[in-house]
């Protein structure tokens, strides 16, 4: 089993989405979907973090706390962009509040799309996650 | 407007029992695009009929809720002039002045609690004045695909 | 006594969403609390500019992922109401039936997010796999668990077979009687009751004082609700709002958790009560553009809503707001704040039931 594989930590940051994809995110944890099942854990600390997940997209207040949040997690790390607003700016692209999607302030290394995305691809992203957090692991090992 | 009146009528709704439900402002735009046989806002502002020249207005509306009842009071200010706050009557009116001033830069005098323009914080500051409606049509109007 | 400042927010356990208070602490009692909300803020009233009437529906339903089918209905209620349009029976009773269980998929994810913040998380865990059931519900009638887009200016876009509502029917009822046993626990559970009982009062005089909605207000011994207005076909179910008197976060959740039952009972007329059959008309289109305006107020799960639009006889609104019941309840939960301990923060602002989203736009 590779290094990684057994127990990816999550770190679930919720910019402006409109509770859609946050929910689904939460729902990924519960009895029907249960990602526990495959030893992902949900953290709050950015530090214990290995993926940051981010639901929603960037506005101009919460720009900063993303970009914290990223920069306070270890190497290697990766970014699962969760839902239409978080890859692109989705429906609100154009919203005078709104700046786009995640990628305008960290890179993004996995894009789920939908609206709201479902629990299953929600899972796929974070499995694809884990993929290429082994990579960028070898690759810095 | 006249801000005596206005109050007075504030303490009536208060006295006889109705709620605060909204305060709600509409940046009036003077000449409707309609008129100008456009079909929308952005097709207006390109026909040059810029529906914000002329002295901004903003239209006040403030919602009272009683059972299944609602009214309102209306007001029509200029951009520039101020209202009186409602807190003294409305203890919850703070947050829907506090609101109006960041998003339509509309003065509100006497807050109960004033936010100091700290509760939004948006990117386009105070988004809904008549001067960042008319940049944003003109930008639409401006971009759009014109059929050559 | 010291002095101090505590920022609540805008990532907390408790709180899925970014909410910031800034406390200001006496040693631990709370003595004045600052909001400042902004992080979800969109500016989506501004969308109107540039998306037309019949597409702004779309963008209403996401102001929030949890009222999306509410928000979908109040914007196109709104529309017909400026249009004139006599929306058919059968489409007035499937928004009630849906906005309904909306209802039930609301409180139940609360009732699970609440649990969780108390340390019950097994009961989080119950709630959520009910709420899945609510979710396939919405998924076969629907087509989508979160955001439906079921709603048009003019009616639904789809039936549901009356086969499909009476199995609906069988199926809510079947779960109402398993809530029983996660609402025991809830209402009798000793450590709950210790946690949230007293905690957190507001006084009948106090909600009035401050213009809460909803569940906040029916707590505290206020029978209102925006459903008695009669409208959206409520004139024809038999119901009573659910109230408590305590005024604390547990009568706050004990609302809530009635307010599931009450639900399945309004849906249960609501079926039996609609006309019946195959092909009935569900949809009547307008035609032209809008011009005038409208104030539009629904009961939401977290209170009431108000919409106002207004149109201009162009393709594109001139005005669209919503007043969400968060907004409403803010100035009722900064008095809370105020004056309690540090530690019953978490839990008095859990109970209001906040959704940022909505507040924010
Ligand atoms: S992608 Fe859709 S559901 Fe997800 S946060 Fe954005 S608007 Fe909401």
């Amino acid at each position: 089993m590779s290094f990684f594989s057994r127990s990816p930590w999550i770190l679930h940051y919720d910019g402006s989405s409109c509770n859609g994809c946050d929910i689904e995110v939460l729902a990924c944890l519960t009895p029907l979907y249960d990602v526990e099942r495959f030893g992902v854990v949900n953290t709050g600390n950015p530090k214990h973090a290995d993926i940051l997940l981010v639901t929603g997209s960037v506005n101009e207040r919460n720009i900063e706390i993303v970009r914290n949040l990223y920069r306070q997690m270890p190497d290697p790390k990766v970014v699962v962009a969760v839902g239409a607003c978080a890859c692109s700016g989705g429906i609100f692209a154009r919203a005078y509040n709104v700046q786009g999607g995640i990628d305008k302030v960290i890179p993004v290394d996995v894009y789920v799309p939908g609206c709201a995305a479902r629990p299953e691809s929600i899972i796929d992203g974070v499995v694809q996650g884990i993929a290429a957090l082994e990579l960028k692991h070898r690759m810095t090992a | 407007m006249d801000t005596t009146a206005f109050l007075a009528r504030v303490e009536e709704y208060h006295r006889d029992g109705w709620r605060l439900a909204l305060i709600n402002v509409t940046t009036v735009l003077p000449a409707a695009p309609a008129a100008h046989g456009a079909q929308t806002a952005v097709e207006a502002a390109a026909v040059g009929a810029a529906p914000l020249d002329g002295p901004g207005v903003f239209e006040i509306a403030w919602g009272f809720a009683r059972g299944g009842e609602f009214k309102t009071i209306r007001e029509q200010i200029e951009q520039g002039q101020s209202v009186p706050s409602i807190s003294e009557f409305f203890g919850a009116a703070f947050l829907y002045e506090n609101e109006i001033r960041e998003l339509f830069g509309i003065n509100v005098t006497g807050m109960g609690v004033d936010l100091k323009g700290q509760l939004y914080k948006t990117a386009t500051r105070v988004p809904f004045s008549h001067g960042a409606v008319k940049a944003r049509l003109a930008a639409l109007a401006a971009s759009a695909v014109k059929p050559s | 006594m010291k002095r101090t400042t505590i920022p609540f927010g805008p990532q907390h356990p408790v709180l899925p969403e970014p909410l910031v208070l800034d406390l200001i602490l006496e040693d631990e009692k709370v003595i004045d609390a600052i909001p400042t909300i902004g992080y979800i803020h969109r500016g989506l009233e501004m969308m109107v500019e540039r998306v037309e009437y019949t597409e702004m529906g779309f963008v209403v339903e996401r102001i929030c992922g949890i009222c999306s089918f509410m928000h979908g209905m109040g914007y196109c209620v709104s529309l017909e109401a400026i249009m004139n349009v006599e929306v058919p029976e059968r489409a007035r009773w499937l928004r009630l039936v849906w906005a309904e269980i909306s209802r039930i998929q609301s409180h139940l994810l609360w009732l699970g997010l609440g649990a969780d913040a108390f340390g019950f998380e097994n009961l989080f865990m119950h709630c959520w796999r009910m709420r899945e059931q609510i979710l396939d519900i919405f998924e076969k009638t629907t087509g989508g668990r979160i955001i439906h887009s079921v709603n048009r200016i003019g009616g639904v876009k789809r039936d549901i077979a009356d086969s499909e509502l009476a199995a609906i029917l069988a199926e809510l009822q079947e779960l109402g009687a398993a809530f029983k046993e996660t609402a025991r626990v809830f209402g009798t559970d000793p450590s709950i009751a210790h946690r949230l009982g007293g905690v957190g009062v507001l006084t009948k005089a106090d909600a009035l004082a401050v213009d809460a909605v909803g569940p906040m207000v029916r707590a505290s011994g206020i029978a209102t609700d925006t459903r008695l207005g009669g409208a959206f076909m409520y004139d024809q179910i038999d119901f009573e709002p659910v109230v408590e008197t305590a005024g604390d976060c547990l009568a706050r959740v004990l609302v809530r958790l009635r307010e599931v039952d009450q639900s399945i009972d309004i849906i249960r007329q609501a079926i039996d009560k609609m006309p019946k059959g195959e092909g009935l008309p569900i949809e009547n289109r307008p035609r032209g553009l809008p011009s005038g305006e409208v104030f539009t107020r629904l009961e939401q799960p977290r209170g009431e809503v108000v919409y106002y639009v207004k149109a201009n006889g162009t393709k594109n609104l001139e005005r669209f707001r919503a007043r969400t019941p968060t907004f409403a309840n803010i100035p009722a939960m900064i008095k809370l704040v105020k004056g309690c301990d540090l530690a019953d923060v978490p839990n008095i602002i859990l109970t209001i039931d906040p959704c940022i989203s909505c507040t924010e736009r």
